[in-house]
Formats: C-alpha cells, sequence, structure tokens
C-alpha cells in the first residue's frame, strides 16, 4: 500500500483547485511567474554549480528529521513523515553514490527534544535500517530547532577543519521550542562554520530565514512531493567549501579485494556489533595493519587509516571538473533535424541547450539528467570513439 | 545627557537628545554607514518600536539597491526635469508624479490614492522640489502635513537624501531651506523646561520665562528667571535667516545649541521663509494653534495631507467641545483666581485696567492692521467681520466680563444637571441661554477674545491652568458663530453605566468642511493622499470642495504578494457575520474560533486578528476559552492582546514582535480603530496574516453618531447607510493594509464575514486589494480557505530576488522611456 500512495484515495486529500492550474494569464500573475521562477532557479542551479570552485569533499552531514505532530499532515502522500522518509532513503543512497568518503548522520526532533537515530557514519545500510525503523514512529509535540542543532554541533564541532560540516533540517512545523535564545546558537554555529540548510514542508518561518542566511545555508519551502525531491537533492552535491577552511594532505589507504578459501577471518568491522556474523570469505585489507574490513569506505578500526577504493575515489573526483553548462539557445534557430541527441525524442521546448564542444542539441530533461547524474556529454563521448 | 557616537575613529553624531528611538534612527539614517552597519543598528533597535522597521522597510523594498549611494535618475514628467535620487522607480510612482504634475499645473486640489510601501513620499517630494525649482513664481513653499513626529522625521530624511542629490546633479550649492516643525515638547532645549517632558507642562513653562510682560518686568528686575536661548534668539536671531538646508527636530537643537538661540521661536521665525516645512497636520486644522502658527504662510504654497484616510475626523476633532462636570469646576476656581487677581491689580495698578478698556473699545482692528493688507488664513474660532467690531460694552470692563463668565457657568451647571438626553441645535441654545440668564448671542461670540485679553493684561503667565476657562470660552464664541454644522447634545450618563451619573455636553462640530475650509481657500492647490481613500468620491463631497484630480493607484507586482480571502461559512455552513442579531450566536463564535485555530496551525510567525470593539473581543474570547479552543490554539501559536492601556499594549507588542522574531509564533489579537490598526505595520514576518472578524461598522447607536448622519444626509446627500459603509471599510482597509508594507512583502488577508462578499462592501475596498479578489475568493468556508493559505504560502515561499521584480514593477530609467511602458503607464491611473 506504500508503493502507490500518491494515486490512492483521493478524497483523504485535501482541497484542491485543480482548474486553477489552467487559468490564463498574461498579467505576470501568480501561476505562469512562480513556475517560471522555478524553472530560472532550476537553471541557474545547474549553472551555478559549475566553474573551478573548491568543493568540501569530505562531508560531514547531519540531516535533522522534523518528527513533530505536524508531519501527520497529509498534504504530502501518505503524509508528511512517511514522505519525507521515503525521500530520505533515496537521498541516503544518492549522496552515498555521489560522496563516497562523506559521512551522514541522522537526527530527529520530537516532543521539544531531539535525539540521535544514527551516527555520523559512512555507511548507507545502518541510515536506511533506522530509516524503515523510524516510519513506525509516532509523531507527537512540538520540535526543538535549539536542541536538534545543538546536537548536531556537539559532534560536528569535533570534525576536522578541511571537512565541510553541514546541517540540513527538514522542517515542518511552524513553530520551535526552544530552551534558550537560538540566535545565540546561530551566532556560535557561525563561527563554527557549520552550514545550516533548511527545507521547509509549510512556509516561510522567520527562524530559520536567519539561521541559513547567518551560516550560509539555503532555505526552501516545498510546494509538492517532486518539488520536495529536488530540494533534497540539491543537497547530495557537496556545497563549495568557504574559503577559509584548512587544506591539508590525507593519507588514504587503497585496497583491493582479496578472496580467500582457506581460511575465514574475523573482519574488523564487526568486532563491536554483535548481531552480525563477523566471518566471511572476501574482504579488504588495510595497506598499513592489515586489518580486514568487508566493506569500504570506512576508517581502519586498528590504525585510523581511511581505506577507499579506486572508484570511490574517482565519483568524488568528477565534482571537481565538472561538465561545462550547455549553451541555451531558442529552439527556432535550430536547423532541420530537431531532434535530442540523447533521447533520441522530438524537440518540443522553446529552449534547447547546446553542447559549447561538440554542439549536441538535447532537450530540457536530457540536459538535466547529463548535469545531474551522467556528467560527461553523452556526444562528445560518441565523436571520441568515432576519432 | 549628551551621547557622541564614533564609527571608525571619526565623531558623526552628536545628540543633546536622549531618546532612544529618535537617537536609533538618526543613526540609521546616517548615509555613511554600509548596509551591514545599519543591520547592526536595526537588531539594536528591534526593542524600540515598530517604526524603525518601517524606515529599514522602505529602504529595502523600494528595490534600492543600497540606501547609501546616490544613483541617478533624471526624469522628464511632460517636460518638466524630475531629479529621482534612487536607481529604480516603480511605475506607479512615475504616474503618482504625472498626476501631481497636472495638479500643480492646473493650481487645483488632489486626492490620490496609492498602496503604502511604493515609495508615495519620495515621489511627492521629488516632484514639487522639480517644481518649485522650475517655476519659483508658481510655487514658493511645500507645506507637508503629517501625522506623527516619526513619520515628519521620516519625511525629512527623504528629503534630505533628494536635496543632496539634487546638488549632486546640478553641481549647485544648496539654496533650499526645509525643516520640521513640532510643538515645544520636542523642539525645547532649555536645561529645565525640556526636562518635563509632558507638552502642556513645556509650554506652560516656557510662556512664563518668555511672554513679553515677564520679559518687560525683568528689565526692572533682573533677579527673574529667563530663558537664555530665547532672549538670544530674540537679540540676535530674529534678523539672521536660517541658513539653507535641510534641519530636522534634532538638527534644529543641535544649531540651537550652538549659536544659543530658542530652536522652537526659530523654527517658527523660519517657516515663514522656508521653501518646504513638515509639520503635524494641527498647525493647519486646529483652528487654536494654526493662527498662532500658520497664519502667514503664503499663498502659492502646495499643501499635502499624507495618511490622510482620516481627515474628516480631525477636523471634526478640532472643532468639538466636551464640557464635563469636572470642566466646569475648575473653570469656577480659575473665574475666583481672575476675580482675585482684578481685585488686586484694581489696587495697586488702576490704570492698566483703563488701558485695556480704551483698547476695546477701539475694537480689535487696531491689533489686526496686517489683517487688511494681506489675505491671511482666516480663523474659523473668529469670523474676519468680527474682528472689524468693538467688543461689546456689557463685557467690555474686567470686572463685568467676570461676571459674564460666572453666569454663563451657572446656567451651563443648571444644563448638566439633566435627567435624560438632550440634543439642540445652536440657535436653540442661544435662544434658551437668552431667556434663562439674558446673555446675548454678540458678547458671547467675544467671548474668546475678551478672554486672551484679559489673561495678557493680568499678566497671568502660566497659562496652563487656565485651559478650562480658555475651552469654555472657545466654547461660547463657536456657538454663537456657527448655526449650522453644529449639535449640542447633553447626556446625563454614560451609554455603558447607565446607572452612574457622569453628564457631559457634547458641543459637536458634524461637518468637517468647517475647520478645513480656509485651508482649501487660501492655498493654492491641496493634495489629499493616503494608501487607502477609497471610495475616492467620498472625501471631496464631506470635505466640501472641487479636486481637480482624483486618482488610485496599484502596485505592480512581480508575483501577487497579498491574498485577500472572503470567508463567509464555516465547515458547518453557518454563515459568519458580526452582525447585531448573530453576535452572540454560539455557532458563529465557534466558527471564529475554529478558522483562528486553523489558521494559526497554517500561517508561520504572526498573525494579526482584528475584531470590531472591545467589548466584541471580549465576549468572543471568553467564549473560546470556555469551548477550549483558545487552549488548543496556544498550542501552535501564542496570544496576546491588545487594550484599552497604551503601557499594556505595547508591552504586549513588544512581546508579540518578540515571540514572531524567534519562531515561536504569535497572535495578536486588537481592535479595529484601536492603537495597533493605525500607524503600527506589521511588516514581514511580523504580520504573515491579518484576520478581520466581522465589519467594523462604527457604534452605531451614539448620539452624536446620528446627529451627524442626519447632518451628512441633509447637507450632502449622503445616506446614512452609505457612509457607514465607508467609514466601515475605511477602518477594514487600514486594518489588513497592515501586513502589506511593501513588494518584497507578502501577507495574506482574510476578511471573516459575509457580508464583504456584498459589491457594496467589495467596491469600498481600495482597488490595489479589490483587484487581487477574484470571484473564486468570495464566501468561502473554513477548509477552503485553509487550503488556499497553504498554496498561497508555499508559492511566496519561493525564492525572490531583485532581478525578478525587474522590468515588471521596478524599472531602471531606460525601461521607464520605452514606448511600451510609458503607454502601459498611461493606462494604469484610475479616474473615479
Amino acid at each position: 500500500m506504500d508503493e502507490e500512495p500518491e494515486r490512492a484515495k483521493r478524497w483523504e486529500g485535501g482541497y484542491e483547485r485543480t482548474w486553477e492550474v489552467l487559468k490564463e494569464d498574461e498579467f505576470g500573475s501568480l501561476k505562469a511567474t512562480v513556475e517560471e521562477i522555478l524553472f530560472q532557479s532550476k537553471r541557474k542551479r545547474a549553472l551555478e554549480s559549475h566553474g573551478q570552485v573548491r568543493l568540501g569533499m569530505m562531508r560531514h552531514l547531519y540531516v535533522v528529521i522534523d518528527s513533530s505532530r505536524t508531519m501527520e499532515d497529509m498534504d504530502l502522500r501518505p503524509n508528511r513523515l512517511k514522505a519525507t522518509l521515503k525521500l530520505m532513503e533515496a537521498f541516503v543512497e544518492e549522496y552515498f553514490d555521489q560522496n563516497p568518503i562523506s559521512q551522514v548522520g541522522l537526527i530527529t526532533t520530537k516532543n521539544k527534544r531531539a535525539e540521535k537515530l544514527t551516527e555520523l557514519a559512512g555507511n548507507p545500510k545502518k541510515h536506511l535500517a533506522a530509516l524503515k525503523k523510524a516510519r513506525d514512529a509516532a509523531c507527537v509535540g512540538e520540535p526543538s530547532l535549539y536542541n536538534s542543532l545543538n546536537l548536531a554541533m556537539q559532534t560536528l564541532k569535533h570534525m576536522p577543519g578541511h571537512t565541510s560540516r553541514e546541517i540540513v533540517v527538514i522542517f515542518s512545523s511552524l513553530t520551535t521550542c526552544d530552551p534558550a535564545n537560538i540566535y545565540e546558537l546561530i551566532k556560535t554555529l557561525k563561527s563554527l562554520k557549520i552550514r545550516v540548510s533548511v527545507i521547509g514542508l509549510s512556509a516561510e518561518v522567520r527562524v530559520c530565514t536567519v539561521l541559513t542566511r547567518e551560516t550560509g545555508g539555503t532555505y526552501h519551502v516545498c510546494l509538492d512531493e517532486s518539488h520536495f525531491k529536488e530540494l533534497l537533492m540539491f543537497h547530495v552535491k557537496p556545497p563549495p567549501a568557504n574559503a577559509q577552511s584548512e587544506c591539508s594532505l590525507i593519507r588514504m589507504g587503497r585496497c583491493a579485494h582479496v578472496c580467500f578459501s582457506q581460511t575465514l577471518k574475523h573482519s574488523q568491522t564487526h568486532l563491536d556489533s554483535t548481531s552480525e556474523v563477523g566471518l566471511s570469505l572476501g574482504g579488504y585489507f588495510c595497506p598499513q595493519c592489515h586489518a580486514k574490513h568487508t566493506e569500504l569506505p570506512v576508517e581502519c578500526k586498528i590504525c585510523g587509516l581511511t581505506l577507499v577504493s579506486a572508484p570511490h575515489l574517482a565519483r568524488s573526483f568528477h565534482h571537481l571538473f565538472p561538465l561545462e553548462a550547455f549553451r541555451e539557445t531558442p529552439l527556432e534557430e535550430l536547423p532541420a533535424d530537431r531532434f535530442c541527441h540523447a533521447c533520441q525524442g522530438k524537440l518540443k521546448d522553446k529552449i534547447v541547450f547546446t553542447c559549447p564542444f561538440c554542439s549536441g542539441v538535447f532537450c530540457t530533461e536530457c540536459d538535466l539528467f547529463i548535469h545531474d547524474s551522467l556528467h560527461c556529454c553523452p556526444s562528445c563521448i560518441n565523436s571520441q570513439h568515432s576519432n | 545627557m549628551a551621547t557622541c557616537f564614533y564609527f571608525l575613529g571619526k565623531k558623526i553624531f552628536y545628540f543633546e537628545n536622549n531618546e532612544p528611538e529618535i537617537l536609533l534612527h538618526r543613526l540609521y539614517c546616517h548615509t555613511h554607514f554600509t548596509n551591514a552597519v545599519k543591520c547592526c543598528i536595526v537588531l539594536h533597535c528591534i526593542r524600540y518600536r515598530k517604526w524603525i522597521f518601517n524606515v529599514i522597510e522602505s529602504d529595502v523594498q523600494k528595490g534600492k539597491a543600497s540606501a547609501t549611494a546616490l544613483a541617478n535618475m533624471k526624469l522628464n514628467i511632460e517636460g518638466l526635469l524630475v531629479y529621482f535620487p534612487y536607481d529604480y522607480i516603480y511605475p506607479e510612482q512615475y504616474s503618482y508624479m504625472l498626476e501631481l504634475k497636472r495638479t500643480l499645473d492646473a493650481k487645483g486640489h488632489g486626492v490620490l490614492e496609492m498602496p503604502s510601501g511604493t515609495g508615495k513620499t519620495i515621489s511627492l517630494l521629488s516632484l514639487i522640489l522639480a517644481y518649485q525649482k522650475a517655476y519659483p513664481l508658481e510655487i514658493t513653499k511645500l507645506i507637508y502635513c503629517s501625522r506623527t513626529v516619526p513619520e515628519i522625521e521620516k519625511v525629512v530624511e527623504e528629503l534630505r537624501k533628494l536635496i543632496e542629490f539634487h546638488c549632486k546633479e546640478t553641481g549647485e550649492a544648496n539654496n533650499f531651506l526645509a525643516l520640521a516643525l513640532s510643538s515645544r515638547k520636542n523642539l525645547c532645549i532649555h536645561p529645565e523646561v525640556s526636562a518635563l517632558r509632558i507638552g502642556k507642562e513645556v509650554d506652560g513653562k516656557c510662556h512664563s520665562l518668555t511672554a513679553s510682560y515677564i520679559r518687560a518686568q525683568r528689565l526692572s528686575d533682573p533677579s527673574l528667571p529667563s530663558c537664555r536661548f530665547y532672549e538670544g534668539f530674540d537679540a540676535i536671531g530674529r534678523q539672521v535667516p536660517l541658513p539653507p538646508g535641510v534641519y530636522n527636530l534634532d538638527d534644529l537643537k543641535e544649531f540651537g545649541q550652538k549659536k544659543g538661540w530658542c530652536p522652537y521661536f526659530l523654527a517658527r521665525q523660519a517657516i515663514l521663509h522656508a521653501n518646504i516645512v513638515v509639520y503635524s497636520y494641527h498647525y493647519l486644522l486646529d483652528p487654536k494653534i494654526a493662527d498662532l502658527v500658520s497664519k502667514e504662510l503664503t499663498k502659492k504654497a502646495v499643501v499635502v495631507f499624507d495618511e490622510a484616510h482620516n481627515i474628516d475626523n480631525v477636523c471634526i476633532d478640532s472643532m468639538s467641545v466636551n464640557i464635563t462636570r469636572r470642566t466646569l469646576d475648575r473653570c469656577t476656581s480659575n473665574v475666583e483666581t481672575l476675580q482675585t487677581t482684578i481685585q488686586r491689580i484694581k489696587e495697586t495698578d488702576a490704570a492698566k485696567l483703563k488701558e485695556e478698556y480704551r483698547r476695546l473699545v477701539e475694537g480689535l482692528k487696531e491689533a489686526n492692521v496686517a489683517r487688511v493688507t494681506d489675505v491671511y488664513l482666516g480663523n474659523p474660532v473668529l469670523p474676519a467681520e468680527v474682528l472689524q467690531e468693538a467688543v461689546p460694552g456689557s463685557i467690555r470692563t474686567a470686572e463685568h466680563f467676570v461676571g459674564f463668565l460666572k453666569r454663563f457657568l451657572e446656567y451651563l451647571k443648571s444644563r448638566l444637571r439633566v435627567h435624560h438626553v438632550v440634543q439642540e441645535s445652536a440657535p436653540q441654545f442661544l435662544k434658551d441661554i437668552f431667556q434663562k440668564v439674558c446673555i446675548d448671542r454678540k458678547p458671547l461670540r467675544f467671548c474668546a477674545e475678551r478672554l486672551r485679553s484679559l489673561l495678557r493684561t493680568l499678566e497671568i503667565s502660566d497659562l496652563t491652568d487656565f485651559s478650562a476657562i480658555t475651552l469654555i470660552s472657545n466654547f461660547a464664541t463657536l456657538v454663537s458663530t456657527y448655526s449650522q454644522g453644529f449639535t449640542i447634545i447633553i447626556e446625563p450618563f454614560e451609554d455603558r453605566t447607565p446607572s452612574i451619573a457622569n453628564p457631559v455636553l457634547h458641543f459637536s462640530c458634524m461637518d468637517p468642511s468647517i475647520a478645513i475650509k480656509p485651508v482649501f481657500e487660501r492655498f493654492q492647490s491641496v493634495i489629499i493622499t493616503s494608501g487607502t481613500l477609497s471610495p475616492l468620491d467620498i472625501y471631496p463631497k464631506i470635505l466640501d470642495f472641487r479636486p481637480v484630480t482624483v486618482a488610485s493607484f496599484t502596485m505592480t507586482l512581480a508575483r501577487t504578494c497579498l491574498c485577500p480571502l472572503i470567508v463567509g461559512r464555516g465547515n458547518d455552513q453557518v454563515a459568519l457575520s458580526s452582525k447585531f442579531e448573530t453576535r452572540e450566536d454560539f455557532a458563529v463564535i465557534r466558527n471564529y474560533g475554529n478558522l483562528l485555530l486553523e489558521m494559526s496551525g497554517v500561517v508561520p510567525d504572526g498573525i494579526v486578528a482584528f475584531f470590531t470593539s472591545y467589548m466584541y473581543m471580549e465576549n468572543i474570547v471568553a467564549s473560546w476559552y470556555e469551548q477550549g479552543i483558545l487552549e488548543n490554539i496556544q498550542r501552535n501559536k501564542l496570544i496576546f492582546i491588545e487594550t484599552p492601556d497604551a503601557a499594556e499594549t505595547s508591552m504586549a507588542l513588544e512581546k508579540y514582535q518578540e515571540a514572531c522574531e524567534n519562531g515561536r509564533g504569535a497572535i495578536l489579537l486588537s481592535v479595529a480603530r484601536g492603537k495597533v490598526s493605525e500607524g503600527i505595520d506589521f511588516v514581514h514576518h511580523f504580520g504573515r496574516a491579518v484576520i478581520m472578524f466581522g465589519v467594523p461598522y462604527v457604534y452605531t447607536q451614539s448620539r452624536i453618531l446620528k446627529a451627524r448622519l442626519e447632518y451628512l444626509r441633509d447637507q450632502f446627500q449622503i445616506r446614512e447607510n452609505d457612509f457607514l459603509t465607508f467609514d466601515a471599510m475605511r477602518h477594514a482597509a487600514q486594518c489588513v493594509g497592515r501586513v502589506i508594507r511593501g513588494k518584497t512583502d507578502y501577507g495574506l488577508m482574510i476578511f471573516a464575514d459575509k457580508r464583504y462578499a456584498r459589491a457594496d462592501k467589495r467596491g469600498k475596498l481600495p482597488r490595489w486589494i479589490q483587484e487581487h479578489i477574484s470571484d473564486g475568493s468570495l464566501n468561502l468556508t473554513v477548509d477552503e480557505t485553509v487550503q488556499m493559505s497553504k498554496h498561497f504560502l508555499r508559492q511566496m515561499a519561493q525564492p525572490f530576488r531583485q532581478e525578478d521584480q525587474l522590468g515588471l514593477s521596478l524599472l531602471t530609467i531606460e525601461q521607464l522611456e520605452s514606448e511600451e511602458m510609458l503607454k502601459k503607464i498611461s493606462q494604469m491611473a484610475h479616474q473615479a
């Protein structure tokens, strides 16, 4: 039932005025302009992320999930909490896919308290399990922005200076119950260079505006599920590092997967966990101390070396050499064949996108896909091959 | 306490004044500051009053990227070169200037409505300044009337910016003199006198130091106290004109300090030759003050009444007199003092009284020679022809006059001993007084003038004690001068407390045109402007003048940032209304509560709710409490309530703002026509929604109102209902207008009464609100309202940058001059 929540039970949803979407207006009023603005910002995001900027590649991110009473609101299907958790699962996967050497932690806040769902860790499995478990939790009371930020800050402030410290708050409530003046906390966060971004689920709240503005984060309010997803996925990309953050060389161990047939060896990763079986045939060995680990990336439990594999580094790498933004050109300027070079579909939008190197033409959807996921121009690669 | 401010090691400010808000405001407006510094100042300001927010708002929202940089814009308004000190201009500002120019060209009066936060003040100032520069012979003076001291300061700051820009552009040295004028309370720099802080006391004390006979006495007895600032002004300052420049109240004080001259008298003298004067309404409208201050202002002036939606009430208040038993008691003691003083003087200095008598025989004309040679601002209290005549014999001698006053007082006392309500016209009253105590109409007419002369002769320095008798004498003069437009109502008790005897004699003016008539007659152009003046045609009617331009401008918006919704039904389909029959209805109250509860769960930060009266609010809130609605609301937001007590209210306001600021969220329950509904702005998060519970009709059972309605019907052919609706709707518009203070702001306006959906109500809202009420937002249920609000708030929370506005609702000079835009603008002004 959870799989098809969007289409089910329309009568449970709110009062909608679907006919108003079709309203035509040439005076630049509500519907048309807001959508225009949204489209602009979508484009802008694609444009902004390009260029040679220093990025915080090793990220430490806490996601604060509001689990207060308001999360039971059903304006996101089936309700705000379930929709959020579902998107969060996708987010966690995507996040580790794009930032393999980063870490994430989860915090929930309800009943004026904040508690850690998971500690900062680089392993998606644990987070996913925690998120699954959180689905059944009840939404009660009020959230506390102060407590959750404070909790995240306690951990983040010990993170090394060359890594980025981030908090993303998914905030559904319009109020926060704080034990002390939150503006003092904002000052502390700012001095610790912790970037706080907020995704609002209902409306713009003043304190979040100030919070994000002061700490250099972003503040968005979602319009519907798809917009929510977009806003969340925006945080997958590593943010530009601020100029003052330290630089340092990091030693990393690159280890290859080795398979053993004779001996089963305890993996170091599982020493502290009792629930799972700690014996496996294959694994990764730390090049420094030869401790065995079943999964990468991980920090070696014995010698503290960061262990990664080659694909991880490569995947982090592409952020540094992003694909250049494509040129926007109106459809009319295009010669005869009006087909997208990627999806081969007919170009219908008024604006198409052209790769500056190979002059390949793409539709809006493909442009976004290329920049968000592919990170290289298919047309360019094609021409390389033919050469 | 003097305060210096240092910024980057440079001394930038020197204050004699220790009022924190003025100080911070001045600091804020200082042009050397960057926006970052201003933000810091703002944070400090937050605990001091809302209007500081307004200032910030006006800078930010005008899209003027930086408040400090003087950018350039030269506009061509039908051949007139106007310097506009900002980078960008709103289209409506341009058309506003266009209309204004036409009004000035025609030398007529105008009524202009433009929403607040769209830069009305700067448009007005820059156009009139340009006009003055271009045609110095046509217009020699601008008189800008505003309501409160902070507003006056704001205008002066805009003016300063404008003149600075003007000088920079033209390269000429400034030869303009612009200044603000306020009461002695705000301008006095005498250390002892200014410490008094209460207007009347300051005036009285000042008078006791500077009155002419006191100063004459001092010649013989130098030990008497004096004000060195006034002496300094009198010795040198009178001959030396104030150098050109822009002076606000603090500048005047500073200048006065430096030179050792009294700033108040300096300003009063300077307004005669100043190019721009900014002061309060009362200096023009209140006959008692206007006669002193504004009498000699030139005819070739433009008078601007800003925020003038209540101007008729100001006019009426300035002409009305209320007399209670307490007033009469104080009068009696005043008369006794007069009598003993006369007795004493008679023994010591009989010649003085004789001299006065002689003067009175010759009539008042001698003292007023100037009146013949020039057209003065007529004093509505005392028509010019009266001044030609001699004071009637029966009150010429001091004793006779005192006897006369005594008789008059006794008569009034006897009138107050009534047990039922009496209403009569002025002629009836005069006839009665003649029959009862043989007081004729003529001596009554001279009463005010005669008293003034007597007080002068008796050398009574402290006039504050004599306010009661002055009031009575003014009443006598008014009642005998005007046979029409006034009514006398004597009520033995207040309506609310019918058991307690508290007799009041209301001498109430019903015709606002009486007070404002001299202004219209005398000055070349009078501009009445405000954010809410709809329906526009009613103002010319009730103020009895013929405007050459009547126009209403809307906000051009890049996004629809206001969302007026009319809620007509509860979820159970019960019609929502505050009308008298359903006032006590349980279902209506419950549904109102439900509306507020639901809204408190959707609207972030601040909500302001307005009720029609304190009594209604008390009833409803009590009922909500019993039903547990209040408790549920408090789970979402804190609740604050406005009370008639000013201190309590300002405390509530402060806490309300704090709660909005730190994310707790709050609701302010207040009353239409109360302090909050007029003049306190709820910018941005301080007011994301305003809910108007009911239609704020004025209390219709009041006899004064009834008399006024009758008068309006007879004299101006305005039907009672039309006027009542007009009055209710202008207050409703004022209330809901509190949330939108500019184009970057956004807010919900919820009208919770099904009567708003009717065309006669809706049609009386200002055009800029009206045009956003679609048919789909009439007569909604609470649920629908919540859904629409949610949608609206989400839309508005999307990022909105200045570039989005540019070209649509914010124009650069190039864009403005484009053909297409000019065409659009010319269509914009709505000719009513």
